[in-house]
């Protein structure tokens, strides 16, 4: 690696992300995404300033690293994405560490959760449908009348355990 | 201090129940969010479950759809008793107006959604009838190229007025599911970029809960309380 005078050292933090997202995201796809949602905010200029790079993603959390002493920037510009590859996503900062190893440690979970896989079928008053997914108490719901998430874009229901 | 989000719309105008958002917010760091459907047919769907959820308040407010200045004022008058949070459905620049010169009206939702913002008139109004504005950052999360420059362009216009003025202010996103939620820290970062100073930023977060703790006891008349 080529050196560089130490006091000229260009310093880093690390964001660790978590996505949520309908669908399964790639790392391609969030790439491509957090780089149109830069340019666009800030311009080539803010994107030269930010330098976000994502280190690694696993298809839900990540760790993303940029230039320290921007970080307001680069929450804005992660909180300005809402479709990753055509899927509704929203990516959610989970914590900022100053080294890969801290950031890992303290804010990626080592293991997740199996889905409850009991509940098929929500029949209730007003929503009806099949169960997409179902994360801890969060149900996504696949609904009978397509009508339902028109406003919001999205393409399932969010529920609950303790709407049923 | 204690962050509201204080727009959310659940089924069936969003595609969440209020208990999944609930959680959802809950998650991102909020202590409470306000459920402001425009239907005004009582309590929202599965709002019960979402009181479940614990270590999130969960508020029953209304967002007023109104053709016209009159009809406003009369259902701000009705439906002041039967919520605890009052939002007018902004917009059209003689609603704008017409929410900023009612005293029931708790908030003004989405001022900037079509083409007007709520210019000098409305701002001295809002001020007078202690009428909050909403900063909807949805757009900016949403638009992207030529779109957002002009709804930029509008909201800073009406930033410099709401300051101008000292109007409280509000943020929120106007979410519709709980992927359009964001965390305070978030709505901060992205406020600033509008020219929003933090410290005024973080109040406008918590602002909606003291006024919900002021709107749930029951006034006699100004200044008195029933006990």
């Amino acid at each position: 690696m080529r050196s560089w005078l130490p006091v000229l050292r260009e310093r880093r933090r690390y964001l660790a992300i978590e996505v949520e997202a309908e669908d399964r995201v790639r790392r391609t796809d969030l790439a491509a995404e957090i780089w149109n949602a830069q340019t666009s905010l800030f311009g080539d200029l803010g994107a030269a300033r930010n330098r976000l790079r994502i280190i690694s993603f696993d298809g839900r959390f990540g760790i993303i690293r940029y230039s320290h002493q921007r970080t307001e920037e680069c929450r804005a510009v992660l909180a300005t994405i809402h479709t990753i590859g055509g899927t509704r996503a929203a990516i959610r900062v989970r914590g900022i560490s100053g080294t890969i190893k801290a950031a890992t440690e303290k804010y990626i979970p080592q293991s997740t959760l199996q889905p409850d896989e009991n509940v098929r079928r929500v029949d209730s008053g007003l929503v009806s449908g099949s169960v997409a997914r179902v994360h801890g108490r969060e149900i996504d719901l696949c609904p009978d009348d397509r009508k339902m998430t028109e406003g919001s874009g999205t393409r399932y229901v969010g529920l609950t355990s303790f709407d049923l | 201090m204690k962050y509201y989000e204080c727009n959310l719309h659940t089924l069936p105008e969003g595609s969440d129940s209020p208990s999944r958002m609930a959680v959802a917010a809950k998650k991102l760091g909020y202590s409470g969010i306000i459920i402001s459907n425009h239907s005004t047919a009582g309590e929202a769907y599965g709002i019960d479950a979402a009181r479940l959820v614990g270590g999130i308040e969960v508020v029953c407010g209304v967002e007023i759809l109104a053709a016209d200045q009159r009809g406003l004022h009369a259902r701000a008058a009705s439906l002041r008793d039967r919520f605890d949070f009052l939002a007018v459905h902004g917009g059209d620049e003689k609603i704008n107006r017409a929410a900023c010169e009612d005293p029931n009206v708790d908030m003004l939702a989405h001022p900037h959604g079509g083409r007007s913002g709520i210019g000098v008139a409305a701002a001295k109004a809002a001020r007078d009838n202690q009428v909050a504005i909403c900063l909807d950052l949805g757009p900016m999360i949403k638009l992207r190229g030529g779109a957002r420059v002009r709804w930029m362009e509008m909201v800073r216009r009406d930033i410099d007025l709401i300051e101008k003025f000292g109007i409280s202010l509000m943020i929120s996103t106007g979410s519709r599911s709980h992927l359009d939620l964001r965390s305070p820290r978030e709505l901060v970062a992205l406020a600033a970029l509008l020219g929003v100073e933090r410290k005024r930023a973080v109040e406008a977060l918590a602002l909606p809960g003291s006024i919900v703790d002021l709107n749930v006891r029951r006034w006699a008349s100004v200044g008195v309380e029933l006990l």
